[in-house]
């Protein structure tokens, strides 16, 4: 093995370097800090001022209140229930989209015509608003579960197969040619080569999924459900009742980024 | 038959190749032949068409007219070629290891267990057996040139075709790689033929150079250095080196003048 230079204790180090050593680490100090003052005062400005009424607490809830609302939503068990049908929308449109917008990418990588043909096609999807289609979604398979979980998977399944396709193709064309010398068939070229480069592309795909196939289940539970996360915020506002709107909403920003957090463990993982 | 003691063999080889505004005419009748075991350089005018001979005699390419023949055969067998390029294009992901039987892993060879053994003999020889299983990251320069030099021994191909590859090197990591280089190819028993924008290069790793004119490339003289040193870097010490220098470095540019003129 490579030898490993020893490291230095701290006492090792030059004055200077120590100096710069405690700027590093007070700089640290100082962001942390005030990432979660700027947090705190926040929340804290948000309670005071509905307190003393000078904002609204009916159009803008407050701190306490949603709180509040959360823990009696907890104690009838209906929040577990929400969620629980949100996560399983998402997860199921996240795990559908990436599978199959990966595989697309794979067919549209091995066939140079299939790719030209689609392309135009590719783009136009992007480009067009998911949820104008909401209608002829529930059209076809029904409101319901299935219809959020479609929505789900349309959000995310065009980002998908164009991000690992733009992937796929950035590939080093002489890495290729070496392949081709060794007498390598498409398909070694592509497991032993294409797939595995493109692996980087693929964890951040998966980060934007994150993001998107959240967006794809609350739209979808807009458009139609009778449970759920998204269904809570529909019904919240329409009652006029914003406290269970900002609960649902924080119960939301918890679930992706604790969904979020495990795509990044992922991604350390692979990494190493 | 002297025919019997060449490798390679290129005879009255014309390539063309269709753009969409032109055909472009870019080897035009080249003739030359590799003795087995010797070193020739391709030196040439930049975009002469020296990586398009490569790829001639990789099999890769088919001439457009004219003949080449590997081992006296005319259907070129991609077994028999190892290809070098201007990087050592290692895959990060895999290990060393992993990197050097690549060829293997896509070639599935009958006898596999003994060209495994000769790659690990080869790691061993070269000093390179301690870094088996380690990334290729946390290797230096001139380490990955020979693990990816190893892995195209590895399939024991009879010809050696190298791209530039050390031009992507810094200049003292270079002249030893090329040192390395060309005493692993020569103690293996190679036959190799180089491609390089470096004239120095040239002259002080080959039996044999040829100098090529600009597009269409045509072979406009071979030189024979036979310089007095076992390594290349020795052999710049000769004192035949300098005019070789020199007369390879008036014909290049006297191939360029001409052009613009």
């Amino acid at each position: 093995m490579k030898k490993q230079p020893k490291k230095h204790k701290q006492t090792d180090f030059s004055k200077a370097h120590q100096t710069y050593i405690k700027k590093l680490k007070k700089d640290k100090f100082v962001v942390i800090f005030f990432r979660i003052f700027v947090l705190i005062a926040f929340l804290g400005l948000w309670e005071l001022f509905t307190h003393f009424s000078i904002i609204d607490p009916f159009f803008v809830s407050s701190p306490s209140r949603i709180i509040n609302q959360i823990i009696t939503l907890a104690k009838n068990g209906s929040i577990f229930t929400h969620s629980l049908i949100t996560l399983g929308e998402t997860l199921a449109g996240f795990a559908i989209a990436t599978v199959l917008g990966y595989l697309i990418a794979v067919l549209l990588w091995c066939n140079e015509k299939a790719r030209k043909i689609f392309e135009p096609y590719i783009v136009v999807l992007n480009s067009l608003p998911k949820i104008a289609l909401g209608p002829v979604i529930i059209l076809w398979v029904g409101a319901g579960t299935s219809a959020i979980i479609l929505m789900c998977v349309l959000i995310c399944i065009i980002i998908t197969t164009m991000s690992m396709l733009s992937a796929f193709l950035s590939v080093d064309e002489s890495k290729i040619l070496l392949l081709k010398s060794m007498n390598a068939n498409k398909w070694q070229i592509l497991t032993k080569l294409v797939l595995p480069s493109a692996m980087c592309e693929f964890v951040s795909v998966l980060k934007i999924n994150v993001g998107m196939s959240w967006v794809g289940s609350i739209m979808g539970e807009y458009l139609t459900s009778k449970a759920g996360l998204g269904y809570l915020i529909v019904y919240g506002g329409q009652i006029f009742k914003i406290d269970l709107v900002m609960a649902s909403t924080t119960i939301l920003c918890i679930l992706a980024f604790l969904m979020y957090y495990l795509v990044s463990l992922i991604e350390r993982k692979y990494r190493k | 038959m002297t025919k019997t003691n060449n490798l390679l063999t290129f005879e009255n080889v014309n390539y063309f190749y269709q753009t969409k505004t032109a055909e472009i005419f870019a080897l035009n009748s080249v003739n030359f032949e590799i003795e087995k075991q010797h070193f020739v350089s391709l030196v040439g005018p930049s975009g002469c068409g020296k990586t398009t001979i490569l790829s001639l005699s990789a099999g890769l390419l088919k001439p457009s007219t004219g003949t080449i023949l590997l081992d006296g055969e005319s259907k070129i067998d991609t077994k028999k070629i190892g290809y070098m390029f201007q990087r050592d294009h290692l895959f990060e992901w895999r290990t060393v290891w992993k990197n050097i039987t690549l060829g293997l892993e896509i070639q599935k060879p009958k006898n596999l267990d003994q060209k495994l053994k000769l790659a690990e003999d080869l790691l061993k020889k070269y000093d390179l057996y301690s870094f088996k299983d380690t990334k290729p990251r946390s290797l230096s320069g001139g380490m990955r040139q020979r693990v990816a030099l190893i892995r195209t021994l590895a399939l024991e191909p009879q010809l050696l075709l190298l791209d530039e590859p050390f031009s992507a090197l810094d200049y003292q990591t270079r002249i030893s790689v090329c040192d390395d280089v060309y005493q692993i190819i020569k103690s293996e028993q190679k036959t190799a033929l180089l491609v390089t924008h470096d004239i120095s290069e040239a002259i002080s790793m080959s039996d044999k150079i040829i100098v090529l004119t600009s597009r269409p490339a045509t072979v406009k003289d071979t030189i024979f250095p036979n310089l007095n040193g076992t390594t290349p870097l020795k052999k710049r010490e000769d004192s035949q080196f300098a005019g070789l220098f020199d007369k390879i470095w008036r014909e290049l540019t006297n191939e360029k003048t001409t052009k613009k003129a």
